[in-house]
């Protein structure tokens, strides 16, 4: 069975992934909009541990166990941010620095070593470092598309309360919103959509599926709900173009891919987008300027 | 993708000895410019540098050059300057947050890289899983002849560069000083900070490239940012800071290469690990505001105000009426302190009542004598009415030293009494 | 609470309730070091209060202090005689205007129906009588007509007449304003002004932090000048007096700056 020349498996994975795309684009908004832009690289790179844990643990190697297990180990490394940041005197550029490196070194040497302590079939574990989804199934793909559902949907009932905190955080807890709770939604929602996005991406590059959707989209549009949902179509259209792409061309990891496919959407926003693009401003310089 | 493990050498003494010193002066490089970095708050730009020279590194190895090559650095170099230049022209030009701006930008490097990389034909000296974890595996094998005996590269290499850095940092040092303390005052004084922050990118990048194939794109932010974050929280001057980080960047990649050889991993890996584990050690060890440093200040605080306390307790009992009980039931901490402070010689018991030795009677002076002055303070200098005095110095009695109080004495205008009309006790003659 | 003091007047006491504000004892610290020490102050009526003292004195830490936005090592704050969680909805707050990202995508509108939020509640969106409220009170500070444009092509005057006009949607009955005439034009300045006058007249509490001598005798009713800890407090006429002010701005906080620090280590001073 066939579409579009594709085989049904790989649309049925492009649909799981594109759903990923979109939630992760929405989602990543608010994280971007907050100034937290790479709090999801802390958690991706921490994603790492997770995984190869969970195999440790379970010995099993379907997506939900891992993902699970990355999705603890993300928390552990944004935990482990807060812990620093409460404890010691470093800065939070150099704290997250530290949980990037400290722990997806980690995750390496636990990836790294499983084969040589007999786990012999820990083979493919490393997929999860740049993303590779021909080994995805149908049932993962519904996996996945569950997941950027239920995100979406919480968004879309904190839209109000997220917009105020990452507006305006000190008014927001002046009025009595819990600030602290929202942030720990919104960086909480990060850290499943890094993990969702883990098998399409990558933990070394996923964070660009929660930085580069939102960013390009803010090109366009100085409106909230817009932008959010302008992300999202952008974060769906690179994760299928990278599916696609990768599908037929079978030595390459699909992260790079979802990557280049974001980043030519931004390249091309951040140049023609009206008002706020490249062009535009040169235009007004030039016009103010004559 | 497979990663190479430590014990893929057997037990070659001479091939680990390289790979080690390898792994070592490399790391030293990177906490040397790690530490500029970290105080710069410029960590994630290392990071983003660390990824975003896979490109460039891609490139020149595709041209034909070789791995801790010239024309490596030289792309690598190239390519660090792109990312910063990029992420500067995205926040100048479409008003993009620094960190958002070097999402964007590193990954889409890095992407680009990968892509090279996983394109490039066989054989050519560069591999996804190398830009990952490195490949310190094959370092010892890829020999130079220097003076007659084989070198590995990447050690000659890595080496050289950390020469290079050292001599740099040698002779720019006050100006990075300078820059990273204040860098606009650096400007107005007339030092070439763009200049010197370029020359700082640089010399990160030339750590990068010098580490790349010890630990790989990814994990060289652990070699620039965790000893020097370390460090920081151990020294409190700049070069002090750095000898520190390059000694906790050493330690931790020999420390590191040994237990990937013990563990049978990845050597990048566990030496990532271990400056982890270097960093948990100083954040809880460290002298002045580690974890286990703070915890012992505010237990000795607490005992300290538990003496005085008693000290003075006792004391304004005697004052109001020798020997009449206190209201107030000391508690359990305060009990103690007072059982020390008898065995101590401050205090002598006389039955049931507790009476001041003549030492204890100085050193309870001087608390009284801190309190009545901070109440007199207050009482000039702040609009607070006279029963809201007592609370503020009852905390503030504990922090007044001998030169403090001379000054208040003399802000007050050298008051007998306090705002209660109660005696001030002159300053004992011993100090305190 | 019977204490003596400046400002603990008999006169204008609303039905001899509780003061609208009081703060008791109140010490803030940045760490464990105190930039505000011992501030003791009540406000009980309805009046233009001004918050006076030099850069750095601690003028807008007490008034986040009092917001619940830093913690307090000591003293309390109440309003209408409880505590700020009971009355949030009666407290209003403008904060400074750097404190936010004006290039964040929302318009004037939607930065004004914030104000509706606190009494929305969760997952409730604002519906028309918010809108309506949101209107009414951009009308009040003449900005109405710039309703949907965003925030970020609006002068300095403007986005400081955006934050009042969301404070005015939260229908308080005490004002919290952190510098509001800080960076903005005369005609601003002079707007805001009216519309705080218009406040006081309804009968509620404006406080105003500010740091322009000149312009606070004019404006405000009574006034607290504060350096690090409160130096006086009353009305503007009795307070502002050459002693005092030279108490204010030529203090004795290297004092409490010096004792600051040595809190901070858990130590002594020299």
């Amino acid at each position: 069975m066939t579409f579009a020349g594709l085989p049904y498996n790989t649309l049925v994975v492009a649909v799981g992934v594109a759903a990923v795309g979109f939630a992760a684009g929405v989602v990543g908004s608010l994280c971007v909009l907050r100034k937290r832009s790479l709090v999801g690289d802390a958690a991706a790179h921490a994603t790492l541990v997770g995984v190869a844990g969970a195999f440790l643990a379970t010995g099993r190697r379907d997506l939900a166990t891992l993902l699970v297990g990355a999705l603890a180990a993300a928390v552990a490394g944004l935990a482990a941010l807060l812990l620093v940041r409460r404890f010691t005197r470093t800065r939070d550029d150099a704290a997250t620095a530290i949980v990037i490196g400290v722990s997806f070194g980690l995750g390496i040497a636990l990836v790294s070593g499983l084969p040589a302590w007999g786990y012999a079939d820990s083979a493919g574990l490393e997929q999860f470092l740049l993303g590779h989804t021909a080994a995805l199934t149908a049932a993962d793909a519904v996996l996945l598309t569950g997941v950027a559902c239920v995100a979406t949907i919480v968004v879309s009932l904190l839209f109000k309360e997220a917009t105020l905190v990452a507006f305006d955080a000190a008014f927001a807890a002046a009025t009595g919103w819990p600030v602290l709770v929202i942030d720990a939604v919104i960086v909480g929602l990060v850290a499943v959509m890094v993990v969702a996005g883990l098998p399409a991406v990558g933990a070394v590059l996923v964070t660009a599926l929660v930085v580069i959707p939102p960013v390009a989209a803010r090109a366009w549009t100085d409106r909230m709900g817009t932008m959010l949902l302008l992300a999202g179509m952008m974060g769906l259209v690179a994760a299928v173009v990278g599916v696609v792409v990768s599908a037929a061309w079978p030595g390459l990891a699909t992260g790079p891919l979802v990557v280049l496919a974001a980043a030519a959407i931004f390249g091309i926003s951040f140049v023609a987008a009206p008002e706020r693009g490249w062009i535009a401003r040169r235009l007004r310089s030039v016009t103010r300027n004559a | 993708m497979l990663f190479g493990n430590a014990t893929f050498f057997g037990g070659d003494p001479a091939i680990h000895g390289w790979a080690m010193a390898t792994a070592a002066v490399v790391a030293a490089s990177c906490a040397l410019v790690g530490t500029l970095l970290v105080v710069r708050r410029m960590s994630l730009l290392g990071d983003a540098i660390g990824h975003a020279v896979l490109p460039g590194i891609a490139i020149a190895v595709l041209s034909g050059g070789r791995p801790g090559g010239l024309l490596v650095f030289v792309g690598a170099v190239a390519a660090a300057l792109l990312t910063v230049w990029l992420i500067q022209g995205l926040q100048a030009a479409g008003g993009l947050a620094e960190d958002a701006g070097a999402g964007v930008v590193f990954t889409t490097l890095f992407a680009i890289g990968v892509v090279i990389v996983s394109a490039a034909p066989a054989g050519t000296h560069i591999d996804p899983a190398c830009i990952l974890a490195g490949d310190l595996t094959f370092i010892p094998f890829d020999t130079v002849a220097v003076v007659g005996f084989a070198v590995p590269r990447a050690f000659v290499a890595g080496t050289l560069a950390f020469i290079v850095l050292v001599a740099a940092a040698v002779v720019t040092w006050k100006l990075q000083v300078f820059t990273a303390f204040d860098s606009a005052a650096a400007r107005a004084a007339g030092v070439p900070v763009a200049t010197v922050t370029a020359g700082l990118l640089a010399a990160t990048a030339v750590a990068t490239v010098a580490s790349f194939d010890v630990v790989g794109a990814v994990l060289v932010v652990a070699l620039l940012v965790v000893p020097a974050a370390a460090a920081e929280l151990l020294a409190h001057r700049l070069h002090v800071m750095a000898l520190v980080a390059i000694i906790l960047g050493v330690v931790g990649a020999c420390v590191g290469y040994l237990a990937a050889w013990h563990f049978n991993t990845n050597a990048a890996g566990m030496i990532a690990v271990v400056l982890g584990l270097e960093y948990i050690a100083a954040a809880i060890l460290a002298p002045d505001d580690g974890v286990f440093a703070r915890a012992i200040g505010r237990v000795r605080l607490a005992w300290r105000v538990a003496c005085e306390d008693r000290l003075a307790g006792v004391w304004r009992e005697e004052e109001a009426a020798r020997g009449r009980p206190t209201g107030a039931t000391p508690t359990l901490l305060e009990r103690c302190a007072a059982e020390w402070l008898r065995i101590d010689g401050s205090f002598v018991r006389d039955g049931v009542t507790w009476r001041l030795s003549p030492r204890g009677r100085r050193e309870a002076e001087t608390v009284v004598r801190s309190h009545r002055l901070w109440e007199a303070w207050l009482g000039r200098h702040a609009d607070l009415p006279l029963d809201h005095l007592h609370p503020p110095a009852e905390w503030v009695e504990h922090h007044l030293g001998a030169a403090m109080r001379r000054r208040i004495e003399v802000e007050t205008g050298w008051r007998q009494s306090d705002p209660h009309g109660r005696e001030i006790p002159p300053e004992s003659s011993s100090q305190s | 609470m019977s204490h003596a003091g400046v400002d603990r007047g008999q006169e204008g006491s609303r039905a001899g309730g509780p003061p609208l504000v009081e703060f008791h004892d109140v010490t803030v610290a940045y760490g464990r070091r105190p930039v505000i020490w011992n501030v003791d102050l009540e406000i009980d009526a309805a009046c233009l209060f001004g918050i006076i003292g030099p850069n750095g004195a601690g003028k807008s830490t007490l008034l986040k202090a009092a917001l619940g936005l830093v913690p307090m090592v000591g003293g309390s704050v109440r309003f209408f005689g409880r505590p700020l969680r009971e009355v949030r909805s009666r407290v209003g707050y403008v904060p400074q205007r750097e404190t936010v990202d004006w290039d964040f995508p929302v318009n004037v509108m939607d930065v004004v129906l914030m104000g509706t939020y606190g009494r929305l509640g969760w997952f409730r969106r604002p519906g028309i009588r918010e809108r309506q409220l949101a209107r009414d009170s951009l009308d009040r500070v003449g900005l109405a007509d710039l309703a949907g444009r965003q925030i970020g092509r609006l002068s300095g005057g403007q986005q400081q007449r955006v934050f009042l006009a969301r404070a005015l949607a939260q229908q308080a009955d005490v004002y919290l304003l952190d510098e509001p005439m800080a960076g903005v034009d005369m005609r601003s300045q002079e707007q805001i002004f009216r519309v705080l006058a218009e406040l006081k007249a309804e009968g509620r509490l404006v406080v105003v932090v500010h740091h322009d001598l000149r312009t606070a005798a004019e404006w405000f009713d009574r006034v607290a000048l504060v350096d690090m800890r409160l130096v006086a407090a009353g009305p503007t006429a009795v307070v502002l007096t050459p002693e005092n002010l030279q108490r204010t701005y030529a203090g004795h906080i290297d004092v409490l700056e010096e004792l600051g620090r040595a809190v901070a280590t858990r130590g002594r001073t020299p």
